[in-house]
């Protein structure tokens, strides 16, 4: 009860704020339906194809090729792959959460994480024709043209930064609370484990409700780097 | 338009995939299935919200704040609106043709749009979530003064 609660509290909050709007001001409550729905529309707009395109690369793609195009050895070559990924993507920010999660997983390298998710946000064909339109021609490719290598000093900044272990996987211990299972977990909340989200299927596995082995995504990755996964989960 | 060419990809891909293999292409489509219900539970609350409150912050507003003052200033400003909001392109890039149109800086109108979609408070927690705590400060932080560097560029350069 508590876990819905905190799962949904967001949207009670909003229906909650919505009813107040809605009885004592009616022209704001249908202002701020009225952008919802337009947030909601793109958003069922984008995020099935890219959500359907992400679950197909994490179940056919193989980890190495990622990490050879994407990694960190990946070079220049893989970061303008990693802006061309970014910006031919369609959607807002919040698409392109799950699907870098899904290459970085695979061994994207922070700094290309950090490039794909800023130029998805950023720089996308469609939307600078639209830019041209109302701001012009010189103010749009200015902006792109300094936004480029901005996003490129942001990659090496934030790798420089945050340590590939403090986003993804810890490799390190036997399970020894709910968090360390957690980051061995491949936390891409996909939910084939019929759990929600990772962090519940951790506390299952803590509390001995479930095993490791029903994580599908790991079961996959098990198969490929037999000898590492292995001595861990001895 | 790309959404048109990432569903017919993604409708591709996943015919490719069915003929390759059933087993797998069940399995990718119940993976996507709860992403997409974790990531619209997480948004749609999040989405209403901001929604809300565009509606009380008409655009007007907006414009009184970003519209005169110093250029550094308004720039500042006009960095954290596009930081604290999530606006559709549709009413971004109006809105931005008005304020410059009313004589705000160009630089402003840079700082904002840059952070509007690079850098986000709404979209925080759902950030956390996938990549935890370090990296979403990092990454907002970062992407907040390059954003700033950004914008004074193009005053440079405009």
């Amino acid at each position: 009860m508590k876990k819905i609660l905190k799962k949904y509290k967001l949207i009670l909050l909003a229906i909650v704020l919505y009813g107040i709007f809605f009885i004592f001001k009616r022209d704001i409550f249908f202002t701020a339906i009225n952008m919802t729905g337009s947030f909601l529309l793109e958003m069922l707009q984008v995020l099935p194809p890219v959500l359907v395109i992400s679950a197909l690369i994490t179940v056919w793609v193989p980890s190495e090729l990622i990490r050879k195009s994407l990694g960190n050895k990946s070079g220049i070559k893989g970061k303008l792959l990693s802006l061309v990924i970014g910006s031919i993507s369609a959607g807002p920010i919040y698409a392109a959460f799950p699907a870098v999660l899904v290459l970085f997983k695979k061994g994207a390298s922070v700094s290309n994480l950090v490039i794909i998710l800023s130029s998805w946000a950023v720089i996308k064909a469609p939307m600078v024709l639209v830019e041209i339109n109302f701001l012009g021609l010189r103010f749009a490719l200015t902006r792109v043209a300094l936004t480029i290598p901005a996003i490129l000093v942001m990659g090496h900044l934030v790798e420089k930064l945050v340590k590939r272990e403090n986003i993804g996987e810890k490799t390190e211990n036997t399970a020894k609370s709910i968090k360390d299972i957690e980051s061995r977990l491949p936390n891409l909340n996909c939910g084939a484990c019929d759990y929600s989200d990772c962090s519940s299927f951790a506390e299952g596995v803590f509390q001995g409700e479930t095993t490791m082995k029903q994580c599908v995504v790991l079961q996959k990755q098990i198969k490929s780097e037999v000898s590492i996964i292995g001595q861990k989960t001895d | 338009m790309t959404t048109t060419i990432m569903i017919i990809l993604a409708a591709g891909f996943l015919l490719f995939s069915i003929i390759k293999s059933r087993k797998k292409t069940k399995k990718s489509v119940m993976i996507a299935k709860q992403m997409f219900l974790n990531t619209f539970i997480d948004v749609a609350g999040i989405m209403a919200l901001v929604g809300l409150v565009l509606a009380l912050l008409p655009p007007d507003l907006i414009k009184q704040l970003l519209g005169g003052g110093s250029k550094i200033l308004s720039t500042i400003f006009g960095a954290l609106i596009g930081t604290v909001t999530i606006m559709p392109a549709f009413i971004a890039f109006p809105l931005s043709k008005s304020l410059y149109m009313s004589g705000a800086y160009l630089v402003t109108i840079a700082a904002f749009l840059t952070t509007l979609t690079m850098v986000g408070v709404a979209t925080y927690p759902i950030e956390v979530r996938h990549f935890g705590r370090k990296f979403t400060l990092v990454r907002n932080g970062i992407s907040f003064v390059m954003a700033l560097v950004i914008a004074f560029g193009m005053g440079i350069l405009l």
